[in-house]
């Protein structure tokens, strides 16, 4: 890598001074003259019929402007529009509203909207609205919604699956058959969120000049969201601006869907002011993800190799709901086998509806459940045929002269070196070393556990038929003085992506870092976007901005040798100084040429068409949506992967577990930004360790969340996340820009399942083990009581 | 709320040097103050329950969760926010210094609580070690990073407070 390249370095984010000086403005802090505040009144049931909804309390409060229920609410605005709509893929689909009508389905669910000049008087006049409701049973579990004599979760549908689709491939049960071992795991993944500190806000403000209306939204993705917006408010999309301003973390549940963004809206209509409505921390808890119950079924032969996987899955993804957290589910079954050989596959994907609260999308999107169940699978095969867990995986990878290699799915691995990553994890964390300290470790009672696992995360999705869109749009303007401004249809959640694209830039481009200047996240002046998700913004972000520079730097070439007299391949254009080969006396600044291509038009510019601006399109050539013969689509261009390794010291006397080191071997791609890519995989490991160990999402028995904020959901603070050593094991992907990649996602389940194998491994002497997510301390200890127990009626039954 | 009225509370505080008077309402958090009455909206709301410490503020000298304290208790108090951390000519504080060099933060909401608890450790343990950094900063939730890029930072502004130059 040239020393004088941007690319590769890892330069200060020019966006990473506003929030250090406290001057970055969140949605949050938006405020308009004549704001308004909207308060959303929520079902407390999980499962009613609404008799009789009575507003006047509300209505006589001082300072309330308007309140409505469900059926005036629908009156103005048509049903939700699907992110991903799971009739488009043959599911079923519910008529989603804003506000419920007539039935509630989960808890948590709006039933009314008040809005005042104070969001204190709307919380207090929400408090005088009466509803009648006739509660209904609800379905809550997995076990209860597919019961054969299951209540339908939405009236009208035919059982509980909002899809069911098998991923089928080779002869497993000739493989089954032929198995000289067979290893049963059922893998329960509990339900736990993204949980982004700054919770979801929105800001509409209506235009009474144009008729229009602005949002300013938590949005990640503002073009598609101004979309849905258009169907649902029955305006056209060009009455609608949404503007997504500097966001506070993201990881998905701040994709679209949900009933508060097109409500918000709809109040600043109808009152004509300015309507703000900011998510509470509990409300924030009521978007769940994940929870899946795996029963997986692995054929071994005597040596080990892995050569048949059934895996029946079911996925809770709560009531239906207009956001694209259900999609996660089939993505888990798309994923398989992940980073594995086997080609004989029977997988099954159930995504069931219940009465508990929805879905959003989560950071992994279903591909961390894939690595939880095959990581804590596999485990369970080492421990029962007595296999080494390493060697196990080693003799059961793809292997790295295998690629491309089309995946039983039909999905188009790129490249990747599976084996090498695990041997760098390995060694990054002195695997020898820890192995010698826990033999020592159980000899003074200490139950010290070493786990490892792979993850296989496809990224920069896309799905045909739906706004999950893989390629994406950058423009490009110099200005006559020659600063730069970069506008994307990418969005960045706060990981830094605009620097990453700049420092592409700059290098294409020949300028200095410090004159560009990133636009994104604001449908009227950007192009047009699918914004932010599934590591996508660097990959078509990036490689979007990369063509849109080239195009300029060969006007401003051509305008420097017009103005040098020169040949253009004479001209050397570094650091936003031109010059002449061989003469290097002579030069131009950037603003010289800039200046001149505007004003010069029709002399010494006149070889190129003003202005300096230009727009291009990064499509991902390997993404092919027309079905091949059996069927498969390839929806993603590039296939991130990474080993990790923990090791931990269980606490037998108590269940709690602590997590002593923590390495990891990630294979992003060409890496841009080193210590920006450091960071998003360590946050990942963050998400991992956090759901692992400490975040669950709890009802009662009628459906009712317990968990409703910080000191229910437990998330990991400093003291939990161990050192961890990144190292890189980095294989360029061979179809998209310079061989990036995407590092955004991945992480979660490869961190998660390397924790779990870790406790496992540390239990190991006591003869017990745990797949039941999460691996708090009383479940621990929990198994480690029952594991005593039975050995004691063992030794009294002897 | 015109009964609520009468109950206000006339409090004087001094918020990043500048004195303000203030009637207000017994229920009236600091961080509503700060935030809807000053207008300095560095000061974040994440969880109203004293959890995530994205509402962190200097009270006295002592890093406060805004959110759950009352402005009305706060007669004659000293407020610094993170938009009072940079000297009068416009410097950066050597935290947030570092934090933006060592690429600290990754969405920067936490940031009011992690500067402050930075700052207020590094004044009383100039040289922290890793046990004293994770415990400084145990206080304040971040979603982002998984914390070793704040470990980092806080270690790099260590250095450069003891620097001479500093």
């Amino acid at each position: 890598m040239p020393a004088d390249k941007y690319v590769g370095q890892s330069v200060r984010t020019i966006e990473g001074r506003g929030p250090v000086t406290g001057t970055s403005k969140y949605t949050n802090d938006f405020a308009f003259p004549g704001q308004l505040y909207a308060f959303i009144v929520r079902s407390p049931h999980a499962s009613a019929k609404i008799k009789r909804v009575d507003l006047s309390g509300a209505l006589k409060v001082h300072g309330v402007v308007c309140a409505y229920d469900g059926a005036q609410v629908a009156e103005h605005l048509n049903p939700l529009t699907h992110y991903i709509d799971p009739g488009v893929f043959g599911g079923q689909s519910a008529e989603l509203r804003a506000v419920a009508i007539d039935e509630v389905w989960c808890y948590g669910q709006p039933v009314a909207v008040v809005v005042a000049d104070d969001r204190r008087v709307a919380r207090y006049a929400a408090s005088r609205i009466q509803i009648d409701y006739e509660p209904i049973s609800p379905v809550l579990e997995i076990e209860d919604a597919i019961a054969p004599d299951a209540r339908a979760v939405v009236p009208g549908w035919e059982n509980n699956f909002i899809m069911r689709v098998p991923f089928r491939n080779g002869d497993p049960d000739g493989a089954f058959a032929r198995a000289d071992h067979v290893v049963s795991t059922t893998v329960r993944i509990h339900r736990f969120s993204t949980q982004p500190i700054e919770t979801r806000c929105y800001n509409a403000v209506w235009e009474h000049d144009t008729e229009s209306v602005t949002l300013y939204a938590t949005a990640q993705n503002p073009h598609p969201m101004r979309y849905v917006l258009s169907q649902i408010l029955r305006m056209p999309e060009n009455k609608i601006r949404v503007i997504a301003p500097t966001i506070g973390g993201a990881f998905g549940v701040k994709m679209h869907g949900h009933p508060e963004e097109s409500l918000i809206c709809l109040m600043a209509k109808l009152t004509g002011r300015p309507v703000k409505w900011t998510e509470t921390r509990e409300e924030c808890l009521l978007v769940g993800a994940r929870e899946q119950r795996h029963d997986v079924q692995m054929a071994f032969t005597a040596d080990g190799e892995l050569i048949g996987l059934r895996d029946n899955f079911y996925a809770n993804t709560g009531a239906p709901s207009a956001c694209p957290g259900w999609g996660m589910a089939f993505l888990t079954g798309l994923t398989m086998p992940g980073p594995y050989k086997v080609r004989d596959i029977d997988v099954t994907m159930h995504a069931v509806a219940t009465n508990k609260p929805a879905w959003n999308a989560a950071r992994g999107y279903g591909k961390e459940a894939t690595a939880i169940a095959l990581e804590l699978a596999l485990d369970e095969a080492a421990r029962e045929l007595g296999f080494d867990p390493v060697e196990l995986r080693m003799k059961n990878f793809i292997q790295s002269d295998q690629f491309p290699y089309p995946s039983p799915n039909g999905l188009m691995y790129d490249s990747g070196d599976y084996g090498g990553a695990v041997q760098k994890a390995l060694a990054a964390i002195d695997y020898e070393g820890w192995r010698a300290r826990q033999a020592e470790g159980i000899r003074d009672g200490k139950y010290i556990g070493i786990g490892i696992a792979y993850e296989l995360t496809p990224e920069g999705g896309a799905l045909p038929g739906t706004m999950v869109s893989g390629y994406d749009s950058s423009s490009v303007r110099i200005g006559p003085d020659g600063s730069v401004r970069v506008l994307t249809g990418v969005t960045t959640p706060g990981t830094g992506n605009p620097t990453g694209i700049a420092q592409i830039v700059a290098d294409e481009l020949g300028v200095a870092l410090e004159t560009i200047e990133v636009t994104q996240g604001d449908t009227t002046t950007c192009p047009y976007g699918f914004g932010n998700y599934s590591g996508r913004s660097t990959i078509v972000g990036g490689g979007s901005a990369a063509l849109a520079a080239q195009e300029l730097r060969v006007k401003v070439i051509k305008v420097a040798a017009a103005l040098f007299g020169v040949e253009v391949e004479q001209v050397e254009l570094h650091r936003g100084i031109f010059s002449v080969v061989g003469d290097p006396a002579r030069t131009l600044t950037f603003k010289e040429v800039s200046y001149a291509s505007y004003t010069r038009a029709y002399d010494v510019a006149s070889c190129i068409m003003p202005p300096l601006e230009a727009t291009a399109t990064f499509k991902p050539s390997s993404i092919r949506h027309t079905p091949d013969e059996n069927g498969h689509i390839n929806p993603y261009p590039s296939y991130s992967n990474a080993a990790y390794v923990a090791v931990c010291e269980v606490d037998v006397a108590t269940g709690k577990t602590n997590l002593l080191r923590f390495a990891a071997a990630h294979d992003c791609g060409r890496v841009i930004n080193p210590v920006l890519v450091e960071g998003q995989a360590c946050g990942a490991v963050g998400f991992g360790v956090g759901g692992l160990l400490f975040e669950d999402i709890r009802f009662d028995s009628s459906g009712r969340q317990l968990t409703r904020g910080f000191m229910d959901y437990v998330m990991p603070r400093c003291e939990d996340i161990p050192e961890i050593r990144m190292v890189h094991h980095d294989s360029p992907n061979p179809d998209t820009y310079m061989g990036l990649k995407g590092a955004g996602e991945a992480g979660v389940g490869g961190s998660a399942a390397a924790v779990a194998n870790a406790i496992n491994d540390a239990l190991r002497p006591l003869g017990v083990a745990l797949n039941q997510l999460p691996f708090s301390p009383s479940r621990v200890w929990g198994v480690i009581q029952a594991g005593t127990a039975a050995k004691q009626n063992i030794g009294e039954a002897a | 709320m015109e009964d609520l009225l009468t109950q206000s509370t006339l409090v004087q505080l001094r918020v990043n040097g500048k004195l303000h008077e203030l009637e207000v309402m017994p229920f009236t958090s600091l961080l509503d103050l700060l935030r809807e009455e000053l207008h300095l909206t560095g000061t974040h709301m994440g969880c109203m329950t004293g959890h995530c410490g994205a509402c962190t503020v200097m009270v006295n000298g002592r890093i406060a969760k805004s959110c759950i304290v009352l402005a009305s208790t706060l007669e004659r108090a000293e407020i610094t926010t993170i938009e009072g951390l940079r000297t009068a000519d416009g410097k950066l504080h050597p935290v947030q210094q570092a934090f933006w060099d060592e690429a600290g933060f990754q969405c920067g909401y936490c940031a009011p609580g992690m500067l402050m608890s930075a700052v207020e450790l590094l004044k009383e343990n100039p040289n922290p070690d890793d046990a004293a950094i994770e415990s400084g900063i145990a206080g304040t939730l971040c979603r982002c990073t998984g914390y070793r890029s704040i470990v980092r930072a806080v270690k790099a502004a260590a250095v450069r407070m003891n620097s001479p130059e500093a």
